[in-house]
């Protein structure tokens, strides 16, 4: 039997945004920053997500600009 | 002056003719302070990801102004008087580079494809 860590398959994470080549992020584009905040509403950090440094600092702007229009939630009441 | 994007919402109770009006109360001063309005997108009803003053939706105004810094104050004290705005954001509109207008046009396709409400952009002079 494998050990922990050879069983389970690896992949490198890598900025998708830096893949598609993004060169801003819109905080009108809200379906493009769902794609970086948990159901529960919050930022997917970027040790999950791989995003890199500029990006993440982009979507955090965003996301919480977002927010101020409901675009996005601040949380999700199914939770509450 | 600098140019800026002002997203208002308004109650969805509002029928379109005050909504014309809200939005002349918004243009005007711009205008009257020297500045400029460049473009107006409506959004539309659209549903909140929370509710505000009770409200489910909201009617979505978009606009891109140049204004005097001084102005925005102004108009920032005037939203939050008018009980008909649920919400108002103002910010600085991103410096316009080449790449940034091909990813915005690239969105905007995407969005629409799916089909989504805002309106088609005016023709920028760029194209």
């Amino acid at each position: 039997m494998a050990r922990d860590g050879e069983s389970r398959s690896y992949r490198r994470k890598f900025c998708k945004l830096c893949f598609d080549k993004v060169d801003r992020i819109d905080y009108k584009d809200d379906r493009r920053l769902s794609r970086f905040i948990t159901d529960r509403g919050k930022i997917v950090p970027r040790r999950i997500s791989g995003t890199c440094a500029r990006h993440q600092a982009q979507i955090t702007e965003a996301v919480k600009r977002a927010r101020i229009l409901a675009l996005l939630p601040f949380t999700s009441d199914q939770y509450r | 002056m600098k140019l800026y994007e002002t997203t208002i919402i308004y109650d969805p109770g509002l029928e379109e003719a005050r909504i014309n009006e809200e939005l002349d109360r918004v243009t005007g001063p711009i205008a009257q302070a020297g500045g400029e309005v460049v473009e107006v997108q409506r959004w539309g009803k659209k549903k909140l990801a929370y509710n505000i003053k009770k409200r489910r939706d909201g009617t979505y105004i978009h606009v891109k102004h140049k204004s005097p810094a001084t102005l925005i104050g102004e108009m920032d004290r005037r939203f939050r008087l008018n009980e008909s705005v649920l919400r108002h954001l103002t910010v600085l509109a991103p410096k316009e580079s080449p790449r940034a207008a091909e990813d915005a046009a690239k969105a905007e396709t995407a969005a629409r494809t799916e089909g989504d409400l805002r309106p088609e952009p005016a023709p920028t002079a760029a194209e």
